[in-house]
């Protein structure tokens, strides 16, 4: 009985597992298969106006950039003060703390809701590039925090305590002796946080993005268009979209995230060989 | 006690507390200058805790709370007004476990001169040098100063943290077990420098090694559950202790 038990418990693990690796394989592969056709030099170099993927190629690119810059060094300066200044048992910290991950949680719909009410309306950013990056940021900022809290607290407090009785103060030691030792780990966290949005609609629906086609913005005060914001649009506003000029776009978006990932997952490998201790 | 000597550092009534913990328990004692002085006593009774509380580094851990005096020439460094970066550097430490930075043999030695704004490179190098040297280290590592420092052996971390401490001019060196992570070839490494250390510094070692306490030490203090039972010359410590409680300790009945 427990014999059976037992062989039962291992087929349905195994189906389950064989289950979710063939979505994540055969998903992104059916999206290569059908999209990879239509690509083209001439898809990434004309505009959306003669059939190209231009603008959109560009705005996604600026949309990650600028969400990096704002939530970045935010995120990396939150991080050091949680891991390194803040008193654990301090109340205030663990509010703070508990709302990181609350933020993590909320679904990225409330989030383009909330970036619409308070940053293109109330502070006046309208639908505009800035306005998506300021709410953009908000997903990934917990990402990036929790990430580079992770990296900051794999480095031994033997360092901070070598250069602290060296006569350090906190800040030198943290920032000559635990930041460059985790950088690799920090920059990990960005990327990932990045590739994380990179596909992200909801989010700019409202804050970003607008439904006419539209070439690049001249400032950031104005609209973009991103590959996944295109993709979305041809889905559900025009009745005689072409399945291969969605896939070849869904295809260049993925392109993109495995990019971004492959650079994170490279770096990390790199540097955990190069520093032992 | 050490009457005929100048004292370098004094505690007066010191406490120490971790939240609720009652480390030390008003500790009075008085280290020579330029003197060896060890400290031994069971673990967890106090004697990391002590050492650390003769350059603040105490202070790291959080809800630590620390009362009564430290005089390091008179002085009390818990004083509002002491420069915790001078003060450190005066009073050097080297831990128990051989902690490098994560940086090359030449930088681990340069770093502490670097922060005290030293930065001129041939002075650098004319320190490096000299503390390696001191430190018994530099013919071991000379054609490889730019390497990993955590590509030593671990006996050779040790002589490198001691080197390092001793490149920003300390006057006083606290050494926390030094030679217990270390081989009995490295220990005796790690002696012979303290050896030739002797008179130059103020030298407080803490130690579970008795013979080892013998050895280097020209006075020993044994503290028990945050109170020093008793404190004196090495040889009295050690051949005729005053407290029972010392003669059972160093005859090996506890710890
Ligand atoms: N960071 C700390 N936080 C809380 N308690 C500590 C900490 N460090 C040491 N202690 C406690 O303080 C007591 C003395 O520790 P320590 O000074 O390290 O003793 P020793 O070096 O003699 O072994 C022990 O009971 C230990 O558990
Ligand atoms: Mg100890």
């Amino acid at each position: 009985m427990r014999k059976l038990k037992e062989y039962l418990m291992i087929t349905l693990v195994s189906v389950q597992g064989l289950l979710v690796i063939s979505v994540a394989v055969l998903l992104p592969a059916m999206i290569f298969w059908i999209g990879s056709p239509s690509l083209s030099l001439k898809l990434f170099t004309s505009s959306v106006f003669e059939g190209g993927l231009f603008e959109c190629i560009m705005g996604t690119i600026w949309m990650l950039l600028g969400t990096i810059a704002i939530s970045g060094p935010i995120g990396v300066l939150a991080a050091i003060y949680l891991v390194e200044y803040a008193p654990r048992s301090s109340k205030i910290v663990r509010v703070v703390d508990q709302s990181i991950n609350n933020l993590a949680g909320v679904p990225s719909i409330v989030i383009g809701l909330f970036g619409y009410t308070f940053f293109s309306y109330h502070l006046k950013l309208g639908i505009s590039l800035l306005s998506g990056w300021l709410t953009l940021s908000l997903m990934t900022l917990p990402i990036i925090i929790r990430g580079s809290e992770e990296a900051l607290r794999m480095i031994p407090y033997s360092f901070r305590e070598a250069a602290i009785g060296l006569g350090a103060t906190k800040w030198e030691a943290v920032r000559d002796n635990v930041l460059p030792v985790a950088a690799p780990g920090i920059a990990t966290s960005i990327i990932l946080a990045v590739a994380r949005i990179a596909g992200e609609v909801a989010a700019i629906l409202f804050t970003a993005c607008v439904l006419t086609m539209r070439g690049l913005p001249d400032s950031i005060l104005e609209p973009v268009m991103t590959l996944s914001y295109y993709l979305f649009v041809m889905l559900v506003t025009s009745p005689k979209f072409s399945i291969s000029k969605a896939f070849a776009t869904a295809t260049v978006l993925l392109l993109v995230v495995i990019f971004l990932v492959v650079v994170a997952t490279a770096i990390r490998t790199y540097y955990r060989r190069i520093w032992k201790w | 006690m050490v009457r005929s000597e100048k004292i370098k550092i004094e505690t007066i009534d010191l406490h120490v507390w971790y939240r609720d913990l009652h480390v030390l328990k008003g500790v009075n004692m008085q280290i020579p200058e330029k003197r060896v002085t060890a400290i031994i006593g069971p673990s967890g009774c106090g004697k990391t805790t002590l050492l650390k509380s003769l350059n603040r580094m105490v202070e790291l851990v959080e809800d630590s709370k620390v009362k009564g005096q430290v005089l390091l020439d008179g002085v009390n460094i818990y004083d509002d007004s002491i420069d915790l970066t001078e003060l450190r550097k005066r009073v050097g430490m080297v831990f128990q476990k051989p902690n490098p930075l994560p940086k090359s043999i030449y930088e681990n030695i340069a770093y502490g001169p670097r922060i005290h704004g030293i930065n001129d490179k041939k002075e650098l190098d004319k320190i490096v040098e000299k503390c390696l040297k001191e430190a018994g280290l530099w013919d071991e590592v000379k054609d490889r100063l730019n390497d990993s420092a955590f590509n030593l052996s671990i006996g050779q971390q040790q002589r490198l943290c001691i080197a390092r401490t001793l490149a920003v001019n300390p006057e006083v060196l606290l050494m926390d077990e030094p030679c217990s992570a270390l081989d009995p070839r490295s220990t005796m490494k790690v002696e012979e420098l303290i050896e030739k250390l002797r008179g130059t510094y103020t030298i407080v070692i803490v130690t579970h090694n008795m013979q080892q306490a013998q050895r280097i030490s020209d006075y020993t203090a044994f503290i028990y559950y945050g109170k020093i039972v008793e404190f004196g010359p090495t040889e009295d410590i050690f051949l005729n202790p005053k407290e029972k409680l010392t003669r059972d300790y160093i005859k090996g009945k506890f710890g």
